[in-house]
């Protein structure tokens, strides 16, 4: 017998509001319809209405985990448009924060996945570790979640202590290799409740466009961190992890040697911090203006491509802001990695696909 | 890949000719003879990946669409407009676009033709479309 299992859009096992029906034959999942829309606020519209420094801060409320990616695509756009090239101080800084970003962003993923397969161990580890990482932005930029640290040409706060980020750079290092890299790599009940379970081929991956951790655990090994580099990111030594089993575990190997992969970067970035200035000189003025013109820019957010497309007419105001976020792509694979799998293995998959409600709808 | 070559890579992947590098992406003006269609079936079958469809309010009042691919870690940005606020469907030919066609339709009214779903994505049924148009400019 057939029948439907409607999960939200408010639900206690929801970090966000999404609506999820999952028709099922008994235990076996058949079909899945989802619904979004439920944080929908119309940033594109806002962005439209204000002016280029007000959205700055506007666009990093886009996503509370990933705030600091929507900034940087945001202000690279208005540099293209503005010729005002960042220091190289700067350029190092904003890989910083942004693998710092990426950190805090993959512990909560490893975290939740752990919270998910009855590993609460790796739910503790990996929610002490997001704190340190917090705790290390917020001396950095003096907030825990919405940095503020972009601003066209540049960033607004130095790192005045590169030392006591690396010091908390090889605690974490040490959590991550000893702890948690062996839990998900070699033990059992990770690899009972993950291998195998909500399959995206790699088909099924690039004909939706799937991107970030999702589109490499399926195979598809684009970085742009690699592909097309941005701030500082061609100046550092790193791998980009990808597997092609395209399962759960493969998502949580992935999203594991990233975060490594992070603090190769963090290290050499911290250890080779150039001195100068941290900002080109910075447009303050309610009416700055932008010369005419589009532009876009692209940056590796923690769960993938993000993808600013703005547009200036020549006034204080951007004409167009048009923001495309990583999930409103990885959202809607949910429903293939679903099929024929478990009712009960449905909140782990979902999950696995880090999907973020508030980034989707905007 | 020099720019030079990557432009002439373009042209013998039968992508069209008169691509430009500006401001983070390769633009094209999709001249009169575009479809739409045929040249996602050329960007498919060349390897690119779908990445997003853009869509801005013209002072004529039609609306300039750029798709936006990814081939090979560049990005391309074909640039068209609707005509009387219509253009083809490519959600049946790459299911990436799904979402962006019904989000478009939603915000700037653009009619996606030959779409078997026209489910609401961000509003619910019923909501008038067209919200991000600048409809306060034209008053």
């Amino acid at each position: 017998m057939s029948f439907r299992v409607p999960i939200g859009p408010f639900h206690p096992a929801l970090e966000e509001p999404y609506k999820l029906e999952l028709i099922c034959d008994g235990e076996t999942v058949r079909d899945a319809v989802m619904n979004v829309g439920f944080n929908f606020r119309g940033i594109e519209y806002l962005a439209e209405r204000r002016n280029w420094l007000q959205d700055i801060t506007l666009v990093e409320r886009v996503c509370g985990i990933c705030s600091n990616v929507h900034s940087l695509s945001f202000c690279q756009t208005a540099e293209q448009l503005t010729g005002a090239a960042p220091p190289e101080r700067a350029l190092y800084i904003r890989v910083i924060l942004a693998e710092l970003e990426r950190l805090h962003s993959h512990f909560l993923w490893s975290g939740i996945v752990g919270k998910l397969i009855g590993f609460k161990t790796v739910f503790m580890t990996c929610f002490l570790m997001r704190e340190k990482v917090m705790d290390a932005l917020s001396a950095i930029s003096g907030n825990r979640v919405n940095y503020g640290m972009n601003c066209i040409g540049g960033v607004n706060r130095d790192i005045a202590d590169p030392g006591a980020v690396l010091a908390l750079l090889a605690e974490m290092e040490h959590e991550i290799e000893k702890t948690i890299i062996p839990i998900f790599l070699h033990d059992k009940t990770v690899a009972t409740r993950c291998k195998g379970v909500g399959i995206l081929t790699h088909a099924q991956a690039v004909s939706m466009g799937a991107v970030g951790p999702l589109a490499r655990a399926s195979g598809v090994g684009q970085d742009l961190r690699k592909a097309a580099p941005y701030a500082a990111y061609e100046r550092f030594d790193f791998e980009v992890p990808v597997e092609t089993s395209g399962d759960v575990m493969a998502r949580v190997i992935v999203h594991a040697r990233e975060m490594i992969e992070s603090c190769r970067i963090l290290r050499q970035a911290l250890t080779s911090l150039p001195a100068g200035e941290i900002h080109t000189p910075t447009p303050t003025a309610a009416k700055y203006k932008v010369p005419a013109g589009t532009a876009i820019s692209r940056v590796e957010a923690p769960r993938g491509e993000v993808l600013y497309h703005v547009t200036s007419n020549g006034t204080d105001i951007p004409a167009r802001v048009r923001v495309r976020t990583p999930t409103f792509m990885n959202m809607a694979t949910v429903r293939y990695a679903v099929l024929g799998q478990e009712l009960s293995d449905s909140p782990l998959i979902q999950a696995s696909c880090d999907p973020c409600y508030s980034c989707t709808d905007r | 890949m020099t720019t030079a070559a990557f432009e002439e890579r373009l042209k013998e992947l039968g992508l069209g000719e008169g691509w430009r590098w500006e401001k983070g992406s390769w633009w094209l003006e999709a001249p009169e003879t575009f479809n739409v269609r045929t040249n996602t079936e050329t960007l498919i079958r060349h390897g690119a990946r779908f990445v997003a469809i853009t869509a801005i309010e013209l002072p004529s009042k039609e609306v300039r669409l750029d798709y936006q691919w990814d081939l090979n870690g560049q990005l391309l940005s074909i640039i068209t407009a609707t005509a009387a606020h219509k253009i083809a469907t490519i959600a049946d030919l790459i299911p990436a676009a799904d979402w962006v066609e019904r989000e478009t339709y939603e915000y700037f009214a653009v009619e996606f033709t030959g779409r078997a779903n026209t489910i609401p994505l961000m509003m619910r049924a019923g909501d008038p479309v067209g919200i991000n148009l600048h409809k306060e400019a034209a008053q």
